[in-house]
């Protein structure tokens, strides 16, 4: 009897082991995926883009928040796209793809302030 | 004395009102009175924009008063959310009542012109008017400011006003003279 029990919790012993180990490569591979796909976030604080400058690979998404008391935007300079107005806490974000537009983006509201995203 | 007490912000009316006594005495302004006019500087300012918008064709100058109208409205917001959390009403004063008196004069002065003349007097004014206003708050309001979390306010609102005073700038270079 006593010998029945412990094969049996050997049994599933083994099987939580193996369920683990699935667990943690699929972790593991997950992991390795989203590291090849960055977010990198952008603040508007002050009246400039933190950090100013963007080093993105095709595939990473850039989100955008704004701290400040007034609305922003984030524009490419060529008009390619566009946050539109984002109001305190607004967020946006983009992915970049081949032929999304990247290099210089402003505020609209405030020529001041621009930023750059340079690809990788 | 009361300018010394720090206060959290559950206390910040007393705060206040405390640092309002306190300089009623020495003749300064007091926080209340800082704000009246910091918020009637920002109404002149969204008034003049409402000018822009209504006499001027130009794209730049048309930005610029959005932006003005867009700014003006949320700093102002600001300061009234930050009032209403302190449960601090603003004080009317002399100050605020020569300020809006200057800006009905110059708005008549506005509405008397059109086209490109009214472009560059406007951006003209927006220049000086941000100069006037952000030497001020830099050199009186924040010095003068008792309650931090207003004194941080105002650093929000000059620093705002700074970017508006370098894009006139900018302005007024495009439009020449
Ligand atoms: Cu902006």
């Amino acid at each position: 009897m006593v010998a029945a029990t412990s094969q049996r919790a050997n049994v599933m012993r083994s099987a939580l082991w193996a369920g683990l180990i699935a667990l943690i490569a699929g972790g593991v591979l997950s992991l390795a995926t989203s590291a090849s796909a960055e977010t990198h976030v952008v603040e508007m604080r002050g009246f400039e883009f933190f950090p100013a400058e963007v080093n993105a690979a095709i595939g990473d998404t850039i989100v955008w928040i704004n701290k400040d008391v007034v609305p922003h935007t984030a524009t490419a300079a060529d008009g390619a796209w566009d946050s539109g107005l984002m109001e305190t806490d607004d967020e946006f974000s983009l992915t970049i793809e081949a032929d999304t537009s990247t290099g210089d983006y402003v505020c609209t509201f405030h020529p001041n302030m621009v930023g750059v995203i340079s690809l990788d | 004395m009361f300018r010394k007490i720090f206060l959290p912000c559950a206390a910040g009316l007393f705060a206040v009102l405390g640092a309002s006594a306190a300089n009623a005495e020495d003749g300064g302004l007091n926080d209340m009175q800082i704000a009246h006019i910091a918020y009637v500087a920002g109404q002149i300012d969204i008034q003049y924009a409402e000018i822009a918008m209504k006499r001027s064709h130009n794209a730049d100058v048309r930005a610029f008063a959005e932006t003005m109208l867009r700014d003006h409205k949320s700093v102002n917001d600001a300061a009234l959310a930050l009032l209403e959390k302190l449960g601090a009403t603003p004080e009317d004063n002399p100050t605020s009542k020569s300020l809006l008196a200057s800006a009905a004069a110059k708005r008549a002065e506005l509405k008397a012109l059109k086209g490109a003349a009214f472009d560059r007097a406007y951006a003209a004014n927006e220049l000086s008017y941000h100069q006037f206003v952000n030497k001020t708050v830099e050199g009186t309001f924040i010095p003068a400011a008792q309650n931090a979390e207003f004194k941080d306010l105002l650093g929000v609102a000059l620093a705002t006003f700074k970017v508006h005073e370098s894009h006139a700038e900018k302005l007024v270079k495009k439009l020449g003279k």
